[in-house]
């Protein structure tokens, strides 16, 4: 094969290829943004609750909030994500609460049910109810980029050292990646 | 001169870059950043005293492409249920017939009357050689069965969508709805916060139940009255830990139960006055935050473990049993 003959060929195929990667892209779906605009999000099935998101975002306090998938939820008395391990009084007191910051509010619902939310000015995204309620419950704890106050910087400080890949770019149509919702 | 400067200088430039670069790539390695200050380490939960784990894994059968759903044991033979077939497996791991249904299954139950497979809203029983005997219904779309259990012309169904025990008699008719005692002040009916609800007859013939937001066993009489219950929420190994376990539960020939729990994922085996008796597998031996693995026994007293996220069939033999 002339030198002539393999550049086009290469063309040909490059052309191929970048056509089948986006039928690809468009075929399965794939998270493409009609705007072309991103945002940065957490996967939360790839999160391993590693702390970074409160310690290295540029904000203060992170713009990583947890929130919470209520449809996940057990409404539990004894739950994982809002008491440290082997609290004998199952109350809302500071030291029963693994919330380092008491952002999560325990709240009665009915016997024996409790709802539990989460007061987003309080929490700086540390995670620590994320890995009690994924560890013990049912997983419906979870972080997010929250982007009301995310400056979107075009390398996000968390992403650059996150250890599991978690961060990533999604379109700004569907900014968020809540855990109900796109995992059902 | 003017052009030595500046190869010293691009010289220079080309240096500090890289020792930025490797600077900042350095930085982002996971051994060179500072401690996580909000560690929540778990691990403590999952050591277990290797004193008090009586049994050993002593095969596997690796299940293929089949995503399993749900386990039995009947007759020196496993009946499993995947997605949408049946298979019947011998001991050795060898499948020996295999049947289409339709539908997902959720669980089985297989008896000396036949194979009980619950699906969403009905439990139908098949005769050996893969015919359809009949039909045990739900009355409600939002039942969601997660066990069966027959005994002597009963069949026990536990509906995690409605929270409540169903008993049939064995022609199909709904004799009896069991919501679980609220009377007393540590009972609330059965709390159910994930689709984990499991039901067994003991070999005397005795109703249990698990009560899995409880974290407890309860043992019903076929009337509905509540004979006797215990309770054991804890994040230690001598209880159950999270928001719904045991996820899985089953009954050895000697009456001692065998739990699966979920999150912590853990096999247990308790005395029936619920006292813990042994550790099957510990934490150690399953993924954490993972699925709770379905049990079935055997007559000889070995546990089958169905382990969803390996897909695979992880036999468990008491030490002494087998000489280790």
């Amino acid at each position: 094969m002339d030198r002539k003959k393999f550049i086009t060929n290469v063309g040909r195929y490059s052309i191929l290829g970048a056509l089948l990667f986006i039928t690809g892209q468009i075929f399965f779906k794939r998270r493409v943004s009609a705007s072309g605009q991103y945002v940065w999000q957490i996967d939360p099935m790839k999160c391993t609750q590693c702390g970074r998101c409160a310690t290295e975002c540029i904000k203060t306090p992170s713009a990583v909030k947890c929130v919470h998938a209520y449809d996940l939820c057990g409404y539990c008395d004894l739950c994982g994500g809002y008491f440290k391990p082997n609290t004998m009084d199952l109350n809302t007191g500071a030291e029963n609460q693994l919330c380092p910051t008491g952002a999560i509010q325990r709240k009665f619902v009915e016997e024996p049910f409790f709802e539990y939310a989460i007061d987003e000015k309080l929490c700086n995204g540390c995670g620590k109810c994320v890995k009690g309620c994924t560890s013990f419950g049912n997983g419906s704890l979870h972080l997010q980029i929250r982007h009301d106050l995310c400056d979107n910087c075009n390398q996000c400080a968390i992403a650059r050292v996150c250890p599991s890949d978690a961060i990533k770019r999604v379109p700004i149509e569907n900014p968020y990646l809540i855990k109900g919702a796109f995992t059902s | 001169m003017n052009k030595k400067v500046l190869y010293v200088f691009l010289i220079l430039l080309a240096g500090l870059i890289a020792v930025l670069v490797y600077t900042d790539h350095r930085s982002t390695q996971l051994d060179k950043r500072p401690d996580n200050p909000y560690a929540y380490d778990i691990s403590e939960f999952e050591k277990v005293d290797p004193a008090m784990i009586h049994y050993s894994e002593t095969r596997n059968i690796r299940l293929g492409k089949d995503k399993a759903r749900g386990i039995s044991w009947f007759d020196n033979h496993i009946y499993l249920v995947t997605e949408n077939n049946l298979q019947v497996i011998s001991q050795e791991g060898q499948q020996e017939s295999k049947m289409t249904l339709t539908g997902r299954p959720n669980c089985i139950q297989v008896v000396k009357s036949g194979i009980f497979i619950g699906f969403d809203n009905l439990v139908s029983l098949y005769n050996f050689e893969g015919q359809l005997i009949r039909s045990y219904l739900s009355e409600s779309d939002s039942s969601h069965f997660t066990s069966v259990a027959f005994l002597e012309g009963l069949v026990a169904v536990a509906d995690a969508g409605q929270r409540v025990l169903l008993l049939f008699n064995e022609d199909g008719t709904l004799i009896r709805k069991i919501y679980g005692k609220r009377e007393s002040e540590d009972l609330h009916g059965f709390i159910v916060p994930s689709f984990y609800f499991d039901v067994a007859f003991t070999p005397d013939g005795e109703l249990w139940v698990v009560n899995p937001g409880m974290h407890a066993l309860e043992n019903y009489t076929t009337d509905g009255n509540l004979r006797s219950h215990w309770a054991k929420p804890s994040m230690d190994i001598s209880g159950f830990s999270g928001c719904c376990n045991p996820a899985h539960m089953a009954i050895l020939p000697d009456g001692f139960f065998v739990t699966a729990e979920k999150g912590l994922v853990r096999v247990k085996e308790y005395k029936p006055s619920g006292e813990l008796s042994s550790v099957v597998a510990p934490p150690s031996s399953f993924e954490t935050g993972k699925t709770a693995p379905d049990l079935a026994v055997t007559s000889a007293g070995e546990i089958l473990a169905l382990d969803f996220d390996r897909n695979s069939i992880r036999i468990f033999e008491k030490k002494d049993q087998h000489g280790s």
